[in-house]
């Protein structure tokens, strides 16, 4: 009996992750649940808040330590290539290659404090919480890519601004409101984002909360998008006999100053 | 003023590409070139993905293109025969070069050979040619036509089989050295990505001995096809021509190449030969650059899809 019951419990700790209840509740929101994206999208910003309250409603004693950390990330994974050059002679050539997959097109996580004072490596990377502990593995059917060109992938990734850590940037209002705001990107890849935040306490979770943000484009931005996906080779021939068109309708338009 | 661009997914200056579109189409209704070479890397640094930038420029060379060859055709000065024979070398070509290109991945090192040998040959092409035009240049040459043809002269391909008449180039060779050009352009461009216009026109003017005022009108028009080819083909396998970035620089394009062609025949053939040379000792200093030069990064990070 025992022994069930201590399976059980297992294995809803392990159906639920991480995330034990320990007698508190968090409710979080985003300022907005849905990003359009029209001709003059620049990036926008998002702000995502909550509170963090006991099971009897009332706000947890300052006193009690609390970490908050929000996660946002797309959820759509990507396959990328990392090539390193090497010198060769005088010459800068393109010597070894690695494919990753699982490549998030966007990660930002924002936190109470730096990372590896809140938890510890493992707990990071058991929920890819850190630019550091994301799990970019190796492609199916490619050998695992030593650790300067998983690094690759995160540089090249803060340099195009679409992964970001802001240790800090979630800051408590009061001792149960917390708020943190995340500036969006104009190359935010449009789909699903998630947007994950944790409360940890003595370096374990103790509540957790996901939520989705819709990033879509909208009219005619939308409208192309979708032709080229969806009709490419329609797609492709209006693309190559409008640019002929245009050339020939451009040379009737300068004729006459020849 | 920025717009967003639906399939890079992500906004440009409006004002910007219409420019780089404008600059562009200049340089291919002035030489006969698709201008890839340089507009493709400078969409990329604007941050631009590479397989966008690469399939998006190449619907800009089909409106330039078009746009040059009827002007050109207007006057007179396109060669559809020779034109005709380079494409259908070109077409052979293409489908070797992706024979090659697998040949040279698989035998690793294939980065090191391609860039070196491109190095090479357009270092020593635009050298030569720059030489040449220089002198012609110096000496006020004064023929109108293309390379200086020594009187009554025979040159190596004229014993040559297949004779055909190329009237507007005023040449009656084989067609077999015609088609072997297309057919290594064809392989270059696989090889390169890129359309190989600024090797085509000074081939046809020092291999085949074209006038150079028939060579820029055939060069853009063998580019249509190519340009019209790797549009489509892009299209449909990565679905990666942006509508928008497409737009905007045929706009700017347009009014560039309008200019290159007035600018383009006010030239002398020397001196647009001397102009040229300089473009391609340009490219071949910039390859050059890249390969001597320590990145900033050695690594490089391209992503290949979706999952």
């Amino acid at each position: 009996m025992k022994f069930r019951a201590a399976f059980f419990a297992a294995s809803t700790a392990l159906a639920l992750g991480p995330l034990t209840a320990r007698g508190e509740d968090l409710a979080a929101g985003i300022s907005r649940d849905t990003v359009e994206i029209t001709s003059n999208f620049t990036g926008t910003d998002v702000v995502v808040f909550g509170a963090i309250e006991s099971e009897t409603g009332e706000a947890l004693p300052a006193t009690e330590p609390r970490d908050v950390v929000v996660v946002i990330r797309s959820d759509k994974p990507y396959t990328v290539t990392v090539r390193q050059k090497e010198r060769v002679g005088p010459i800068w050539v393109n010597q070894n290659m690695r494919r990753f997959a699982g490549v998030p097109g966007f990660y930002f996580v924002a936190s109470t404090r730096p990372l590896k004072e809140i938890a510890n490596a493992d707990m990071l990377g058991q929920l890819e919480v850190g630019l550091d502990h994301l799990a970019l593995g190796p492609a199916p059917g490619a050998i695992g890519g030593p650790r300067d060109y998983r690094e690759a992938i995160v540089r090249a990734k803060m340099r195009a601004g679409l992964y970001g850590e802001h240790q800090g940037g979630v800051s408590f209002l009061s001792g149960s409101l917390f708020r943190t705001t995340v500036a969006l990107p104009a190359n935010v890849p449009a789909g699903n984002l998630k947007v994950l935040v944790y409360v940890f306490s003595h370096g374990q979770v103790s509540s957790s909360n996901s939520m989705t943000l819709f990033i879509d484009k909208t009219g005619v931005e939308r409208r192309l998008s979708d032709f080229a996906r969806n009709d490419p080779v329609f797609y492709g021939a209006a693309a190559v006999l409008l640019a002929a068109f245009a050339g020939f309708l451009a040379s009737l338009a300068f004729r006459e100053r020849q | 003023m920025q717009i967003y661009l639906p399939i890079a997914e992500m906004p440009v200056n409006i004002f910007l590409i219409i420019g780089l579109g404008a600059a562009v189409g200049f340089l291919s209704g002035m030489f006969g070139v698709g201008g890839g070479f340089i507009l493709t890397p400078f969409l990329m640094f604007l941050g631009i993905p590479p397989a966008v930038a690469v399939a998006t420029q190449s619907a800009q060379i089909v409106a330039s293109s078009v746009q040059g060859v009827i002007a050109h055709w207007r006057k007179g000065s396109v060669d559809f025969k020779m034109g005709g024979v380079l494409l259908g070398g070109g077409v052979v070509g293409s489908i070797a070069g992706i024979q090659v290109f697998n040949a040279l991945k698989a035998a690793g090192q294939a980065d090191l050979f391609i860039s070196l040998s491109y190095v090479i040959f357009l270092g020593s092409v635009g050298g030569l040619m720059f030489w040449e035009s220089l002198q012609a240049v110096r000496h006020g040459g004064s023929n109108v036509g293309g390379v200086k043809r020594e009187p009554g002269g025979h040159y190596w391909v004229h014993g040559w089989p297949l004779k055909m008449r190329f009237q507007r180039s005023k040449l009656y060779i084989s067609a077999i050295p015609p088609a072997i050009l297309g057919f290594l352009i064809g392989v270059l461009s696989v090889i390169m990505g890129v359309g190989g216009g600024f090797i085509l026109v000074p081939a046809m003017i020092y291999f085949l001995r074209m006038p150079t005022s028939i060579v820029v009108g055939t060069s853009l028009y063998q580019i249509i096809f190519v340009a019209a080819f790797s549009t489509f083909l892009h299209a449909v396998t990565n679905h990666t021509v942006d509508a928008i970035l497409a737009t905007l620089l045929i706009l700017g394009g347009v009014i560039g190449v309008q200019f290159g062609l007035r600018f383009g025949a006010r030239l002398r053939s020397e001196q647009m030969r001397l102009f040229l040379a300089i473009l391609v000792l340009g490219i071949c200093a910039r390859l050059g650059l890249d390969l001597v030069l320590t990145p900033s990064d050695t690594f490089s990070v391209t992503i290949e899809g979706a999952e």
